[in-house]
């Protein structure tokens, strides 16, 4: 957890239409200078949650705290924050010059001035310079995304809001544009709040992530403290394909499945842990060939692999139950379908979560 | 029949169609381009005669006078009516759109003769001479929601996000609407103004319950029509048909260019 | 504008904006059709509202031959809506899928007309038909024949009517064909649809909303035409609109002519109701 003093603070903030609450009594403290993403699938209530934040919607009730003073009634255009739109919101009657110098002519600041930082800040996201006078129409995806970058940062912010502009952008340059926005932030040193439905995108810049869940926030963590130590069964899965088994306790270090006839071996069960899941990352999974070789070992047949670039996952069926492995590619696989094969994990590679 | 059979099928029913729809506008040109008292085709003897004794009359000049007073009373009142209507249409989800988008789309789905009619009885019940003031009234009963429709297809693909973005970078209201709101919205609106300044221009079976002492030109027309044959008649059909004609033309003209220039 | 807060107070912003044109609809299309069912009650040549209703007009209509021009009305609208659906099916096709970068100049071509008002395009086709006039003088000069002219006929009125209502017809339909997604025409072919089935199953029902409309709009419009009877027709066809008019004009009978109104109105209302309400103007006019 970082040290420096909180510029945002949220305390028990809701929104509600009618009787659903699409934000849910949500606290939470993002210090100053932090890369903070809030990832949820859709209909979590993250996009309701960052429109709040930046004064587009109306909080029910709580609170939102910016440097001590709480704004929750102060309208977007008087709010020191400034979003970047899913839709980026770029003005299609105006220039790529125009676009970055609207909040500076808002502001009323000399048109001089206006184009000195707009040049600068062209130069900030890798433009070229002759792309001041160029239509928005006319820019290619991932320009229109650094200006409107530009444009939110002419604004000059406390904080940085983004609505998930990255969605839309096919996978190869949405992984550069990650990058340059990490590098942007280090550079700017201001406070980003992102909101994405990818966690992989999250894990890749943040520095915090707020796992949200109909509209709770269910963990807050680093990416590492997110991947290793999933809180509840939600956040596991929404990590990407892993193993979830419902189990019971059963001894110190043993646990049984609900659904099927097997104990496990586990490093350590939790506090007043009774019912639960039990969650194997497929990497921890590896084939073996007696059951000895690790400490909970099962017997299923191969049904299908895939090839998942420098890895291969295989799908394994142990009775009703599907099992699912990654393993390094290598050359000769000598893994055939419909072929039995043994699959175990150590104890202290799994991960036991109440929800 | 093979891909290309059927194109050129299409093509040539497309323009024989065309022909058929501008054939009596060639031949008022022709009548209108016609020496003699009467109209005799092949035409004997050409000239413009007709033309400047057309507009050498007084009673020509006010008809024109008042069309265009109307039309253009018309276009101001009801591209800003239309305007907001338009927002309420497309942009805003509030409880009564759907019957609001009915309601718009009613007098629009109304016989316009009728429609002149109940005015004339309208106007007639609470006391109102009618002039070429209650004409205004009554073309904007039918334009109105014609331009909101043709307004809205423009607000349709307005990204309210452009809005709040606006906000949110410190604007104020009155700023979003100037900077935002209205340029975005221009074409829409351009177009808007077109259709309602050419639709009070040409339109009959309004003016025809309405105008009262006044008249407009599709009204004189109308009764010298019906009354005899004038070389008049032609001259200012001409007139009326070549001057929508260029005023769209015109206008797609510089939306082209516009267009143009911004890529 | 931008809506920063929606609050609960008053009214909500699509209503504010709604209002100026809701409080003119009101004034000027509402109370006007109220004034004229009023008045259908009124006795016979009165001018004022102020004396006891009676059902007296209504009485009329049904013991005079009114019914005639109605008939007429009804037929020669039904005729219009007809020729016209053939007439610009293969137009709005063409447009929405063929004419490419053609089809705004074409547009804008088909729509001139609509600002030109229909006596003068009428009167085109007086010049155009009538003895001595474009057709007949060609005739007569060239091949030496002189067919009697088929002006003043019912089949020219009819004419005129195919010929004043077409880009009401036209703008719908193309709006319903371009509606249809290019893919669903090929998944269609694909599957093993003729051209006729293609059309049959998928084109057809897809581009209804914009086809209806069209139909909807030409038949309304042609049940309240006015000018092609009066101009093209001579006498031969007698609307229902111009027994509205001699009622009000010549006859001075206004609740007649009212109640007449009133029953058109019933008509074209039920009709414009019934296929507005099974549409999503939304999907049709293009929200995202």
């Amino acid at each position: 957890m970082s040290k420096r003093p909180p510029i945002l603070q949220l305390k028990s903030l809701t929104k509600s239409f009618g009787t659903f609450n699409a934000v849910d009594g949500i606290d939470l403290d993002i210090a100053e200078g932090e890369f903070f993403t809030i990832v949820g699938p859709s209909g979590s209530g993250k996009t309701t949650l960052i429109r709040m934040l930046a004064g587009m919607e109306q909080a029910s009730s709580g609170d939102i705290i910016l440097s001590g003073t709480r704004i929750n009634d102060l309208p977007a255009n008087k709010r020191p924050t400034c979003m970047v739109f899913q839709s980026l919101a770029l003005f299609p009657h105006r220039t790529v010059g125009e676009n970055i110098e609207f909040p500076l002519k808002i502001k009323g600041v000399d048109p001089a001035q206006r184009k000195a930082r707009a040049l600068a800040l062209l130069d900030q996201l890798r433009l070229p310079q002759n792309y001041y006078g160029k239509s928005v129409l006319r820019c290619s995806g991932g320009e229109r995304q650094r200006v409107a970058l530009a444009r939110a940062l002419a604004f000059d912010p406390k904080i940085l809001f983004f609505d998930e502009p990255l969605s839309a952008i096919d996978y190869k340059l949405r992984k550069t544009l990650e990058r340059e926005l990490k590098d942007i932030h280090r550079e700017t040193g201001k406070t980003f709040v992102y909101i994405t439905h990818s966690l992989e995108e999250a894990m890749v810049m943040s520095d915090r992530i707020g796992v949200m869940c109909a509209g709770n926030l269910v963990q807050v963590g680093t990416p590492n403290e997110i991947y290793s130590a999933p809180k509840d069964k939600f956040v596991s899965e929404f990590m990407g394909d892993v193993n979830v088994i419902p189990v019971s306790m059963n001894g110190s270090r043993t646990i049984t499945a609900d659904t099927f006839d097997k104990t496990f071996t586990v490093a350590a069960i939790p506090e007043a842990f009774s019912k639960g899941h039990l969650v194997i990352r497929p990497e921890f999974v590896r084939f073996v060939t007696e059951a000895k070789e690790a400490e909970n070992v099962l017997e299923g047949k191969l049904y299908n692999e895939y090839a998942l670039g420098s890895r291969i996952q295989y799908q394994v069926r142990v009775g009703e139950n599907v099992f699912i492995v990654e393993k390094l590619r290598q050359h000769s696989s000598t893994l055939r379908r419909d072929q039995t094969v043994l699959i175990g994990w150590d104890a202290k590679d799994s991960i036991l979560v109440t929800g | 029949m093979t891909d290309r059979g059927r194109r050129a099928l299409i093509w040539a029913w497309t323009l024989a169609v065309l022909v058929f729809l501008y054939l009596p506008a060639l031949c008022i040109l022709l009548a209108s381009l016609t020496a003699s008292r009467y109209f005799l085709f092949p035409i004997q003897k050409w000239g413009f005669d007709w033309w400047r004794k057309t507009f050498e009359s007084l009673e020509i000049r006010q008809l024109f006078a008042n069309s265009i007073t109307i039309a253009f009373c018309v276009m101001v009142i009801a591209v800003v009516i239309a305007f907001f209507g338009a927002l309420a249409f497309a942009r805003y989800n509030w409880k009564g759109r759907t019957v609001f988008q009915k309601i718009v789309l009613l007098p629009i789905f109304f016989p316009q003769s009728v429609l002149g009619l109940a005015l004339l009885l309208w106007f007639n019940a609470v006391g109102i001479q009618t002039s070429w003031m209650t004409a205004i009234f009554a073309h904007l009963v039918w334009i109105i929601p014609v331009v909101t429709l043709v307004i809205s297809i423009q607000v349709y693909s307005f990204d309210p996000a452009l809005e709040e973005a606006a906000f949110d970078l410190g604007a104020s209201r009155w700023q979003v609407f100037r900077e935002v709101t209205l340029p975005v919205l221009l074409p829409g609106i351009v177009s808007g103004a077109f259709f309602a300044f050419l639709l009070s221009w040409g339109n009959f079976p309004l003016s025809l319950f309405t105008t009262g002492a006044d008249a407009t030109i599709p009204k004189y027309l109308y009764a010298k029509m019906v009354a005899g044959y004038t070389p008049g008649v032609p001259v200012l059909g001409t007139v009326s048909t070549f001057g929508a004609a260029l005023l769209l033309l015109g206008g797609y003209w510089l939306v082209t260019l516009r267009r143009r220039a911004q890529s | 504008m931008a809506a920063p807060h929606e609050t609960g107070k008053g009214l909500s912003q699509g209503a504010r904006n709604a209002l100026p044109l809701i409080l003119f609809m009101i004034i000027g299309f509402a109370a006007p059709l109220l004034a004229v069912i009023a008045y259908s009650f009124m006795p016979p040549r009165s001018f004022g509202l102020t004396h006891a209703p009676t059902l007296d007009n209504y009485a009329d209509i049904f013991t005079s031959n009114s019914y005639i021009s109605f008939g007429w009305s009804m037929l020669f609208a039904a005729l219009t809506v007809a020729l016209l659906a053939l007439i610009c099916y293969p137009i709005a096709y063409g447009m929405a899928r063929l004419f490419g970068r053609w089809s705004p100049i074409l547009t804008l071509l088909f729509t001139i007309p609509l600002f030109v008002s229909e006596n003068v395009r009428l009167y085109g086709w007086i010049l155009f038909l009538i003895k001595n006039g474009v057709l007949l003088g060609t005739l007569k000069s060239w091949f030496g024949i002189e067919p009697e002219s088929i002006l003043f006929t019912p089949g020219v009125v009819l004419l005129g009517m195919v010929y004043v209502y077409l880009p009401f017809m036209l703008f719908p339909m193309t709006l319903g064909v371009s509606m249809v997604p290019n893919e669903t025409r090929e998944a269609a072919r694909d599957l093993g649809a003729s051209r006729w089935q293609v059309f049959r199953e998928v084109e057809l029902p897809l581009s209804m909303p914009g086809i209806m409309i069209g139909l909807l709009l030409t038949f309304v419009l042609a049940v309240g035409a006015i000018a092609e009877a009066k101009v093209l027709g001579g006498q031969t066809i007698i609307p229902i609109t111009h027994d509205i008019e001699i009622a009000f004009t010549y006859a001075q009978n206004w609740p007649l002519g009212a109640a007449l109104a009133v029953l058109l109105m019933i008509v074209v209302g039920t009709l414009v109701m019934l296929v507005l309400k099974r549409f999503d103007l939304d999907a049709i006019l293009g929200k995202r």
